[in-house]
């Protein structure tokens, strides 16, 4: 049992646990501390420190769109990417919701609804309470403060004034022939400007301090406004949930879509003759309308854990694009040095093109290919991304294939030759498994090239993905959309590590070293 | 089949090999090797390390190309490698992704494929029990144990039913109570199907017990047949009977002395090319005495 728990962990190369493993089993407890301590504590020490010193830094680094997120800011947005999303769900499956079903989550909604517009009136209550408060305690300090500010800029408009007809003055008496006294008089204009200048800028800093004082909020301020925003919020979602469930509801569409229907066939039949051509017209409207309400469903925007999913469905076409290319190239150049010889200066001058050249290319080929992009079955800009991914991704696999297939065993080849194997016996039997080792090491560096591609042609092409998440968050550009754009780093690194990790099992159960029996 | 051809079953006809060394010229390592083997015979080629043995076992394999002269094998040149001769090579050259079985049955798919699924199995299995190996048949390479190992590759060689059998030291690198062990195994099977076999081994005892006769080949370049000896030993054989009978030391030391004239002959400082070439012509004297020997023996 121990050693199937740390084969199979060893299999999917999470060797970091196995001390824990030995641990429980009570295998050298001093050891096997001593490696968790290695292993498990000193990477997760690193990575605290590395949120410590994220944290501590963060408030420093002032942007147009607030400062800097903290982790706490990213961890909210988290949070709140996960509230919309699961709340455009619960819209969208209420939209289809029919009969007693629908009743039920009617009455729960409607009573959640209540509820929640109780706490906000509550809410509510207390913040103006507490602005009343406050504005009084304030008031007074600002009064002072701006009046102090007032009477410091009459102070120096004065003073200005003063000094310019002062030198005025004695520009008009200044013997300008003469070279003393004209460079005297530079001279001390020179330093009226700067110290009108001085001025100015005092007057400035002290007028943001003020702007600075009225913006101030106490901490219970802005917890209460920030409940009263959720709360603000929640209602909406309530509300819209509730009209979604009554006469928003798809059956309430359909059925009012079918007694227009009814209405038009009984003015059909009650129709003049002089009209019956445009009654006909109405009727087939309204059979229309009935069909398509019928057939509708909730345009839900496209939610954060949606666009995940998207880009990792686009990685996989692209990757399978990459894959059906780069093996049976690989292996034909393995098996052949003249197509090797021939095919390797393509490869060599298309491998290090980068995706952003390749990018504009495809979406134009595949905008000629696709010509009306709203009925194709597939977005141009979905398969220009993907085709992107497939072109930059395809070469490490390639290469490895060619570099497996090319160094098989002369040994396995010769049992190929004493058994004269057909072409595809030898592919089958001899060639490819000798080589699958080195396929999937490609395929794995493969994917993970695809991985980072595909954000930058996501996010150029703006189909849709995590990288048309980050583009349209940048030109939203409020300090929380910059968090968000944060959070999808981690999103986009956790994803990548998973897919190698994914990678690695397959790699692990295809070397001949028997990772494959410990499942 | 005629009784000449069951005589002269395989025939090496003044085989040559010369591999191009690195500048380019050609070095010639095995000159005139002349062998025939009886059908059913077990022929030990014997001689000193990098004397050209492999050399000429993958000649006949098909295995390597010929430089000159030519193999034949009841009655047809080899002019490539097939399934009618089997090889074992030192090391097993398992397919590590197959399990013991499935090496073995890849060759007998290829072979039998007249054969039912059923039938085929049941070839390999029968295989792998002669060698031993009933209970392991599904193991992969990597789980057994090198004498395991090339149990698998002497039950995939012989499952072929091959006219031939070449082994290429087969045991060279097993340690010495599994050397014994597989040569029993292999001394039974051979009694048993008869197959012609070359045995290339520099382990003297081992072709002593093992071989119908031995072919004692001259330390190369130009390798050759220096001597050729017959083994008076009775089939089957039991290994106590083989080294208690009076004649086995004088058969021993006539090898060994043979392999250590070899030595000396290397050793020796290197002649004049001119004088190398008559020497290579008497030796080739030599060893076609050697063979009419055998051959009027016969
Ligand atoms: N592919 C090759 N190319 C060049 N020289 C070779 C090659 N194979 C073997 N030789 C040379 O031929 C000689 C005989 O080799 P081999 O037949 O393997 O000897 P043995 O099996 O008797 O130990 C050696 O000197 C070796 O260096
Ligand atoms: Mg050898």
């Amino acid at each position: 049992m121990k050693y199937k728990i740390i084969r199979l962990l060893d299999v999917a190369g999470m060797n970091c646990f196995e001390p824990v493993v030995r641990l429980c089993y009570g295998e050298e407890p001093r050891q096997q501390v001593r490696k968790i301590g290695l292993f498990i504590v000193a990477p997760v020490v690193v990575f605290a420190l590395f949120i410590g010193a994220w944290a501590a830094i963060a408030p420093f680094i002032k942007t147009k769109a607030g400062s800097l997120p903290s982790p706490v800011d990213v961890a909210g947005s988290l949070v709140d990417v996960y509230e919309f999303h699961w709340r455009e769900y619960a819209k969208k499956a209420d939209f289809a919701r029919t009969g007693d079903d629908r009743d039920t989550t009617l009455a729960l909604v409607t009573q959640q609804l209540a509820d929640a517009t109780e706490r906000k009136a509550v809410v509510e209550a207390e913040l103006a309470e507490l602005t009343a408060t406050l504005d009084a305690e304030t008031a007074a300090t600002l009064k002072k403060y701006e009046e102090a500010i007032e009477n410091q800029t009459l102070v120096y408009h004065a003073s200005q004034f003063e000094r310019e007809q002062e030198l005025h003055k004695l520009g008009d008496k200044l013997e300008v022939s003469q070279d003393e006294p004209r460079e005297q008089y530079v001279a001390s204009v020179r330093e009226h400007q700067t110290l009108s200048a001085r001025e100015s800028t005092h007057l400035k800093e002290l007028r943001s301090d003020l702007a600075a004082i009225r913006k101030s909020t106490t901490p219970q301020f802005a917890a209460l406004l920030r409940e009263k925003n959720d709360l603000d919020q929640e209602t909406q979602f309530l509300d819209k949930r509730a009209s979604l469930l009554s006469d928003g509801n798809r059956r309430s569409n359909v059925a009012s879509a079918a007694l227009t229907l009814k209405n038009a066939d009984a003015a059909l039949a009650a129709a003049a003759p002089g009209q019956r051509y445009d009654a006909t017209l109405d009727y087939l409207g309204a059979e229309e309308r009935v069909l398509s309400s019928a057939g509708a469903i909730y345009a839900k925007p496209p939610t954060f854990f949606d666009q995940v999913f998207t880009s990792i469905e686009c990685v996989f076409v692209g990757f399978l694009f990459a894959t059906a290319i780069a093996i049976p190239i690989g292996v034909l150049c393995g098996l052949n040095k003249v197509i090797m010889a021939s095919l390797s200066p393509l490869i060599s001058l298309f491998k290090p093109v980068s995706p952003i050249v390749w990018l504009p290319i495809v979406f134009i080929v595949v905008g000629g290919f696709i010509e009306r992009p709203d009925e194709a079955w597939v977005k141009p800009a979905f398969l220009s991304s993907a085709i992107t991914v497939a072109l930059c991704s395809l070469w490490p696999t390639l290469v490895n294939t060619a570099l497996g297939v090319a160094s098989i065993d002369k040994d396995h080849l010769n049992v190929a030759r004493v058994l004269r194997l057909s072409m595809w016996d030898r592919l089958t039997k001899i060639v490819i498994p000798s080589a699958l080792p080195l396929i999937f090491t490609g395929l794995r560096i493969s994917l993970g090239v695809g991985w980072m591609v595909l954000i930058a042609a996501e996010l150029l092409s703006s189909s849709p993905g995590l990288g048309k998440f980050v583009w349209d968050m940048f030109n939203n550009g409020s300090s929380d959309t910059f968090s968000q754009m944060l959070l999808t780093v981690f999103v986009v690194g956790v994803v990548g590590l998973l897919l190698d990790r994914i990678m690695i099992v397959f790699q692990r159960l295809v070397s001949f070293d028997g990772g494959a029996t410990a499942l | 089949m005629s009784t000449g051809g069951e005589q002269r079953y395989v025939e090496l006809f003044r085989l040559s090999k010369a591999y191009p060394n690195p500048y380019g010229d050609r070095v010639t390592v095995v000159d005139g090797f002349n062998l025939i083997m009886k059908r059913g015979e077990v022929v030990s080629l014997i001689g000193h390390s990098g004397c050209g043995k492999s050399t000429v076992l993958t000649m006949v394999a098909g295995l390597n190309s010929i430089s000159e002269g030519s193999v034949v094998l009841s009655g047809k040149e080899v002019t490539s490698a097939g399934p009618d001769r089997a090889v074992v090579f030192q090391s097993p050259c398992l397919l590590p992704w197959m399990t013991a079985i499935q090496n073995v049955r890849l060759g007998v798919d290829r072979v039998f494929a007249h054969g039912t699924r059923q039938q085929r199995k049941e070839i390999c299995e029968y295989y792998l029990d002669a060698v031993g190996l009933a209970d392991s048949m599904d193991k992969y390479p990597r789980e057994l144990s090198g004498g395991m190992q090339q149990r698998v590759g002497i039950a995939r060689a012989i499952a072929l039913k091959p006219k031939m059998l070449l082994l290429d030291e087969p045991f060279g690198r097993l340690d010495s109570l599994t050397r014994m062990e597989l040569q029993d195994v292999i001394l039974k099977i051979l009694d048993r199907e008869k197959i012609t076999t070359m045995l290339v081994t520099h382990d003297v005892d081992e072709a002593i017990y093992m071989a119908d006769r031995i072919c004692m080949m001259t330390t190369g370049p130009m390798a050759r047949v220096g001597q050729i000896l017959d083994m008076p030993f009775e089939r089957p054989r039991r290994r106590e009977e083989v080294l208690e009978d009076p004649l086995y030391y004088d058969l021993r030391g006539c090898l060994v002395s043979f392999l250590e004239e070899q030595d000396r002959r290397k050793h020796r400082p290197a002649p004049v090319p001119k004088i190398a070439e008559s020497d290579a012509a008497k030796s080739a004297d030599a060893s076609d005495q050697a063979d009419a020997l055998a051959h009027a023996e016969a």
